[in-house]
């Protein structure tokens, strides 16, 4: 009898997870082995591959985290298309047969577990923080909801690295920052309490920057929050292109009334 | 120059050489002076349908285009044009695929001499054409 997992309710039908092993230790080759994982419903890839630790081959190394498509740990190429596990429910694949690959692009550790050393070193050097003149800040930098929206979608970013997995460029340029950097490059410009274009445009106006970028636009197809990083893209080439004719202005935001004297004043 | 330049170009040379490509192409199609009285007849003929000039049926005719300064200027701007777009698109294509500093300054000083070649020869070519010289 099959073992079911706990909360899913009947066994509706049994799938094959053939998932890709390697372990860069070993020095073999990477192969393919299959494994029967009995489908309840609800059931998603991470839990089948969770099935398969628990009660198959306690050898195979995923990562993952929060179950629940937030911390983007278990991406992974799910019938040929960069997807978190946590996300694919097996039934909605409609196959009998689920193919299991680790992203591309990127090292591997073990098996699925690829190592994001590129994607947030990337991400790190394009300065994904407000840059600000003041020394000290008292007050918050206010900020209207329209200027807020122009980079709302952008701070949705759970950086699972599906972007450059997708990419064709991030396939053979390594120093190509990526989808996901530029990406975050554009929600921290385009932020009015940013003015830090400057401190980041060698970096982005650079030989493996923006101008690599040749629109595939498979970052946008891939992305589990919906985010459009080939956008973000094509609008940093517009700043940087207008910028050559007139440099681009970036207006500090003001800074609120500084909290501390207001509750002192209050409690006074 | 920083790569925004470079890209600008790439991208203002490209929609140049739609537009000099075309005119290109309507000169090697359509502009060649005719002096065959048949074909003159059979093109401008109220009956006929057709609206090609004879002399485009004749390489001999479709070469003089090629003879006074307009033309020269034009397949010139397209020649230095073309050898921008194509050579910067060769050097972008293979920094990616061979992407670090010492390759991408070696492709970069290839593509540059190997532009400059094209360039000299292609010039060549114009200049014999607009001295009435021919292939």
């Amino acid at each position: 009898m099959e073992l079911m997992l706990k909360g899913f309710g009947e066994v509706v039908k049994t799938v094959t997870l053939r998932v890709r092993r390697y372990d860069p230790e070993k020095k073999e080759l990477p192969k393919y082995m299959e494994y029967k994982v009995p489908v309840q419903r609800g059931m998603t890839v991470l839990d089948g591959i969770l099935y398969i630790k628990e009660h198959i081959d306690p050898s195979l190394a995923a990562r993952y985290s929060c179950r629940m498509g937030i911390c983007g740990s278990c991406a992974m190429i799910i019938n040929n298309r960069e997807r978190l596990a946590c996300q694919t429910q097996i039934l909605d694949l409609g196959k009998d047969l689920i193919k299991v690959d680790p992203m591309g692009n990127y090292d591997l550790v073990k098996d699925l577990v690829p190592d994001l050393t590129k994607l947030f070193r990337n991400h790190e050097s394009i300065k994904p923080y407000i840059i600000r003149q003041e020394e000290k800040v008292t007050g918050e930098f206010l900020q209207l909801p329209e200027e807020r929206e122009l980079y709302s979608m952008f701070t949705e970013c759970i950086m699972c690295g599906a972007c450059l997995s997708a990419c064709p460029t991030m396939a053979t340029d390594e120093l190509y920052l990526g989808p996901q950097a530029l990406a975050q490059s554009f929600r921290y410009i385009a932020d009015s309490r940013d003015i830090g274009f400057n401190e980041r445009l060698n970096l982005l106006d650079s030989k493996h920057g923006v101008w690599r970028c040749h629109f595939a636009g498979a970052c946008s197809d891939v992305c589990p929050k919906g985010i459009d990083p080939a956008l973000a893209i094509q609008l940093l080439k517009g700043m940087l292109a207008k910028n050559v004719f007139v440099k681009y202005q970036q207006k500090p935001a003001k800074i609120g009334p500084d909290r501390k004297s207001i509750l002192e004043t209050a409690q006074s | 120059m920083k790569e925004s330049k470079i890209m600008l170009i790439q991208y203002i040379t490209g929609i140049f050489i739609l537009v000099l490509g075309a005119l290109h192409f309507l000169a090697i199609s359509a502009l060649a002076p005719t002096s065959d009285k048949v074909l003159y007849q059979y093109a401008n003929n109220s009956t006929s349908t057709h609206t090609l000039t004879g002399g485009t049926l004749y390489y001999t005719t479709v070469t003089t285009i090629y003879h006074t300064l307009f033309w020269g200027s034009i397949f010139e701007l397209l020649l230095t044009f073309l050898v921008f777009h194509i050579f910067n698109g060769f050097r972008i294509i293979l920094s990616e695929q061979f992407p670090g500093d010492r390759s991408e300054k070696a492709i970069t000083y290839i593509m540059l001499v190997a532009g400059l070649i094209i360039f000299i020869w292609g010039s060549k070519t114009v200049v014999t054409m607009l001295l009435g010289g021919g292939l």
